[in-house]
């Protein structure tokens, strides 16, 4: 998948879920409560299980479809891989596994920066699956009429609404301006690319702020004071579901005492 | 009187005169097309109904009282003529359909409930409930020209103007929401203010025509005398409506005994037609007596 292409279909998914219509308060709660334990551990364990619930959940639940929800990792984990490559290498200390002499300097690589490495990478995925978890099911809609609930500044949640509606709009124009020129035979090579994707740029700049323009006018002639006021209008939460989140986090928490002695190899 | 505009000018920043000396008055409930090539000045025009714009010279009252550009003054004066663009994507801000629409109303500083229930109505009446939930980005364009409307409804305006109502939709489209403009005036009284360059629309909606040149207007009546001005209509870049064309054509070249007033709409025609052949019907059998 591309990435606008991606873009798209998450957003797409985060309408069209299965869970789409449930409380957006108990969406977040849940993310937030496994993110948290998730990335407050050392261990194996814990960060595993809530990759697997998450999973679970997205796949299972949610009926997110798979290659999207797999796809999304991609990116991430390319990035991780690298930075816990180095961790492994660079850090660590104590018992040394592996011992590289070289006559004017040794290398050691050190179980506890291995550890640390694999901790890391663990937590890191599971964190992100949470995270998915939220970005696949909720709205940004909804996202943002809690975002106001718990009070963020308004300038915040307003910024976020219009972003994200704008960006669908500019996407939209921006590959029909990159159509219109592969349309009039862009000639290829590396320069004539850069300066396409220059032009491109510059247009779409100049196209945002005439944008800005007339959506301002717009609002205005609807009576805009300055505040755009959000309707506050969703699912609120089950308590039962919320209990059972509850639940989750302490049984979470327990199995991370018990495997606090485990998480070393 | 609704709206008065008294020599309204209007002169841009850079200096074009979009708009010269333009004096005119609409009354409660009608219907009104403004009709001009592009850069006539309609848009310049409506823009200032709705205190976007404000004249360079000239007046403006609204029930005989001079427009002010003061927040409270421009507040009530928006909550009762809306005006919905000519692009959805300029108007449709939010990021989904019942938060848009929601915008004008909670700017007018209803309870949260009562919003919720202007939204609904607004929603069912331009027959997008189904979407409440949906970000615009998934809506097709005369779907997006939908919600725009209701956005504008929701604050229940007694004046709604639109600038191309019809542009860039598709025929279903653009019959739906020709209905839909007519079903809320004839309903609710609203007074609709169009401006367009459909001239085949014009005599679908309108009883009263301006027809604007270079910010001037050259002609004002109702559809029906404005369309049997031929010269005129050809002067400014115009074309009568097809069938009013045909009729035409049917007089000057066919010598057909058609009337004065032209017809501009099927109906029209139709009866026009039936009324020759009615005529052809009788002159046959008194010459055969």
């Amino acid at each position: 998948m591309s990435h606008s292409e991606l873009y798209v279909e998450i957003d797409r998914s985060a309408y069209t879920n299965a869970l789409s219509k449930s409380s957006p308060i108990t969406k977040t709660f849940f993310a937030l409560s496994a993110l948290i334990i998730c990335v407050s551990v050392q261990t194996f364990i814990v960060p595993v299980v809530v990759f697997i619930i998450c999973t679970i959940l997205i796949l299972g639940l949610a009926k997110v479809r798979a290659r999207l929800y797999f796809n999304l990792f991609v990116y991430p984990t390319y990035m991780l891989a690298l930075s816990c490559i180095f961790l492994a290498l660079f850090f660590g200390s104590g018992a040394n596994l592996i011992e590289i002499s070289l006559p004017w300097f040794t290398w050691s690589i050190f179980k506890s920066g291995l550890i640390m490495s694999i901790t890391t990478f663990l937590r890191v995925e599971g964190a992100l699956s949470c995270l998915f978890f939220l970005v696949l099911t909720t709205s940004i809609t909804d996202l943002c009429v809690l975002l106001r609930r718990i009070h963020m500044p308004q300038v915040m949640v307003e910024l976020s609404m219009m972003i994200y509606r704008y960006i669908f709009v500019f996407l939209e124009i921006s590959e029909q301006m990159s159509l219109a020129q592969t349309l009039r035979l862009r000639r290829s090579g590396w320069l004539n690319r850069i300066r396409a994707l220059s032009m491109l740029i510059g247009s779409l700049f100049i196209r945002t702020l005439d944008q800005g323009e007339r959506t301002l006018a717009a609002m205005n002639a609807r009576g805009y004071d300055g505040d755009i006021r959000i309707l506050e209008d969703f699912a609120s939460p089950k308590k039962l579901v919320l209990l059972g989140i509850v639940i989750f986090d302490v049984l979470l928490v327990i199995l991370l005492f018990l495997t606090l002695n485990i998480g070393v190899i | 009187m609704l709206f008065s505009l008294e020599k309204l000018s209007h002169r841009y920043s850079d200096g074009t005169l979009a708009l010269d000396e333009i004096s005119l008055n609409f009354a409660q409930g009608e219907r009104v097309a403004f009709l001009g090539t592009n850069g006539s000045g309609k848009t310049t025009l409506l823009n200032h109904l709705n205190g976007i714009l404000k004249p360079t010279s000239g007046n403006i009252y609204f029930e005989d009282k001079p427009l002010s550009y003061d927040a409270k003054s421009l507040l009530n004066l928006r909550k009762r003529v809306g005006f919905v663009f000519q692009d959805p994507n300029d108007q449709l801000f939010a990021s989904s359909v019942k938060q848009d629409v929601a915008f004008g109303p909670l700017n007018l500083g209803y309870t949260s409930e009562h919003v919720k229930q202007l939204v609904d109505d607004a929603l069912t009446t331009v027959g997008m409930s189904e979407f409440t939930d949906k970000p615009p980005h998934f809506l097709s364009g005369g779907q997006k020209k939908r919600v725009a409307l209701a956005g504008v409804l929701a604050m229940q305006p007694e004046v709604i103007i639109m600038d191309e109502p019809t542009s860039s939709l598709d025929p279903i489209a653009t019959s739906d929401i020709l209905h839909l403009l007519l079903k809320l005036n004839k309903e609710k009284g609203i007074t609709l203010l169009l401006a367009t360059h459909d001239v085949d629309l014009v005599p679908l909606f309108a009883d009263k025509l301006y027809i604007l040149n270079k910010g001037k207007i050259v002609s004002e009546g109702t559809p029906k005398t404005s369309f049997s001005n031929t010269e005129l209509i050809r002067k400014v870049n115009l074309r009568s409506p097809r069938i009013a064309h045909l009729f035409e054509v049917l007089k000057k070249e066919n010598n057909l005994p058609i009337a004065d007033e032209l017809p501009l709409t099927i109906s029209e025609a139709r009866r026009e037609i039936l009324r020759l052949i009615d005529q052809a019907v009788k002159e046959t059998k008194k010459t055969s007596n």
